[in-house]
């Protein structure tokens, strides 16, 4: 079995007192696309916030590529390679979709406070070469006839696969999304599948997701990891999880299955 | 570019501004001096509060720290005048950048509060610490020349506030549409995701800070040597206020909106200066009507209205934005399984 790409190692969070996660692990290969599911309050936004940097967990260990980045600031783990999105939509609202996407280039910048203000050619050069990747990061997404528009006036739907652009610009090895369906109609469903799949083939992005949507989760996850109230209770591809006992119990038989005939 | 764009209109008003002192007495001289100098207190505010989000309170205090520094750099040391300002401009920006340690851990009110109780504190250093600053009553700076050019000294320091203000425009203009200034806004609009792609808060939010400070510091040293004067009261709360509502007005988050904001409310604060009780009463209207009619300030208004005015990093409009495509009545409606 090749080394994982990242590693989680025991993580336990508790908030005053109150156990969200227990002992968990988790081990994402590289280029595979990981489902991470569970009832409201299993803790899985939890566990993207501890591997992300922004819970300091209680205890455990979180190895990207084998370095550990546990205790690391939110912004020293993002230029380590790794990048997320949020529940909730966090696009910059006061700049356009490009600059939205420039931004996420800011970590493999360099241009300082004296090349920027006089606009030295070193910096107009780096500068070009922003807005040349985040034109890409546009057709890649599809989006390229939204470039100057103000990211407030665009569809959730469409603001979140911004967000995800934003992220893989500055060419992260793993990115985790929380969430990244809501907000999408359903027809746009498959082609939110293909892109997921587009991101991991062409970019070679490793994909962590949290997913409400059940049908996005078995149609493109290659593993799916179910949490319930702080603790792993199945692991495995999207079928065997599905069969598994224990989820049907604590998550698919009593809620989702009855509200999603189809899946 | 359009006619009456950015460019233009500011070029024009850089030609006025160079050719004015020709036609004008010693008290509008002086007038446009104050407006320069409040050009560059709102430029400096302008990038803390309107593009980094950070709602401070202190830049009247590194106004005063400025011309404190420079005066009393001047007074006890004998220290020559270009020395002093630049040095007095260096401590304010030190005080900014300490200040914003603190800072990264309070937000909102809680920032405002406690940027507001440092400003209150060097007031009170200002007044009580007699022996350095010589208290309530102020102390007079010495006289500057501009020897060996053959020019007075109203004229000399308006040349040099101008030669300034336009060397830190340019300068603020292309930072804020760099990099740098994408982290700004990033931090302002969402500190969460700013740091998610990267971008160190301690270290983006202790830059703006350290930039209004200097910018604040520059304007104080320019400050105490146009009234050859330095007091506590000029450094006061209201002063704050003013400062604020020059970028309210201007426009949060643009730089040229910094410029207009500060010269249109100097021109009406000075216009009102012989109906006592005016300013009070007309700078209070002007400050609510904006806030609650025109919250994009007048350069929320000429990017509406007039071509040429549109600046990166600003464009979002507040409140009145089209539906731009067909799906999103329908996709908002979604909600999650």
């Amino acid at each position: 079995m090749t080394q994982a790409l990242l590693s989680v190692r025991g993580i336990s969070v508790n908030f005053g007192g109150v156990t969200v996660l227990d002992g968990i692990d988790l081990d994402v290969k590289q280029g595979e696309i990981r489902g991470l599911i569970g009832p409201n309050g299993a803790g899985k936004t939890t566990m993207l916030n501890v591997i992300s940097g922004i819970h300091a967990p209680q205890s455990g260990d979180v190895r990207l590529d084998g370095v550990s980045i546990v205790g690391r600031k939110p912004s020293a783990i993002a230029r380590l390679g790794l990048g997320r999105t949020f529940q909730t939509s966090q696009l910059f609202r006061g700049m356009t979709v490009m600059e939205n996407l420039m931004t996420g280039l800011h970590h493999r910048t360099r241009a300082g406070l004296i090349a920027a203000s006089l606009n030295l050619r070193s910096y107009r050069e780096e500068e070009e070469a922003t807005e040349e990747a985040a034109r890409e990061a546009l057709e890649f997404i599809g989006m390229s006839a939204f470039a100057d528009r103000p990211g407030s006036a665009l569809s959730f739907g469409q603001q979140r696969i911004v967000e995800i652009a934003r992220t893989l610009i500055g060419e992260p090895k793993v990115v985790l999304l929380d969430e990244p369906a809501v907000g999408l109609s359903l027809n746009r469903l498959t082609e939110f599948d293909a892109l997921l799949r587009r991101i991991r083939d062409e970019k070679g992005v490793t994909l962590i997701l949290i997913e409400h949507v059940i049908r996005l989760v078995m149609d493109v996850c290659d593993q799916v990891t179910v949490l319930s109230s702080g603790r792993r209770i199945a692991e495995g591809t999207p079928d065997v999880v599905r069969n598994d006992p224990a989820v049907i119990e604590a998550y698919l038989g009593k809620e989702l299955r009855a509200r999603h005939p189809a899946s | 570019m359009a006619l009456f764009g950015r460019r233009n209109v500011m070029l024009a008003m850089l030609v006025f501004a160079a050719v004015a002192p020709a036609f004008l007495n010693a008290y509008y001289l002086f007038v446009a001096n104050t407006i320069l100098i409040y050009v560059l207190l709102s430029i400096g505010l302008n990038i803390l509060v309107g593009y980094t989000g950070q709602l401070a309170f202190a830049n009247a205090a590194m106004f005063g720290i400025g011309a404190y520094g420079t005066g009393l750099l001047q007074v006890h040391f004998g220290w020559p005048f270009w020395l002093a300002f630049p040095s007095g401009a260096l401590i304010a920006t030190a005080v900014g950048l300490a200040i914003s340690l603190p800072a990264l851990r309070l937000r909102g009110l809680y920032l405002a509060l406690s940027t507001l109780a440092f400003a209150q504190f060097t007031q009170w250093v200002f007044l009580n610490w007699e022996a350095v600053t010589f208290g309530a009553g102020g102390f007079k700076t010495p006289p500057i020349s501009f020897a060996p050019l053959p020019i007075s000294k109203p004229f000399g320091l308006y040349y040099l506030s101008l030669i300034l203000v336009l060397a830190l425009f340019v300068l603020a203009q292309n930072l804020v549409q760099s990099r740098i200034g994408r982290a700004f806004v990033a931090v302002r609009d969402s500190d969460i995701a700013a740091e998610s792609l990267g971008i160190d808060l301690l270290r983006y939010k202790a830059l703006a800070f350290g930039i209004s400070g200097f910018y604040a510091g520059i304007a104080g040293g320019l400050y105490s040597a146009m009234l050859n004067f330095v007091s506590p009261e000029g450094y006061d709360l209201f002063q704050m206020v003013i400062q604020k509502a020059m970028i309210i007005v201007g426009g949060l988050g643009s730089v040229a909106g910094s410029v207009l904001g500060a010269g249109s409310l100097v021109f009406i604060l000075e216009a009102l200066r012989k109906v006592k009780g005016a300013q009070e009463i007309v700078f209070g209207a002007i400050l609510v009507g904006f806030i609650l009619f025109m919250p994009g300030g007048i350069i929320g208004f000429l990017k509406d209205k007039v071509r040429g005015w549109e600046e990166p990093l600003n464009r979002a409009r507040h409140g009145k934005l089209p539906l731009l495509s067909p799906t999103t009545a329908a996709e908002s409606r979604e909600v999650r399984p």
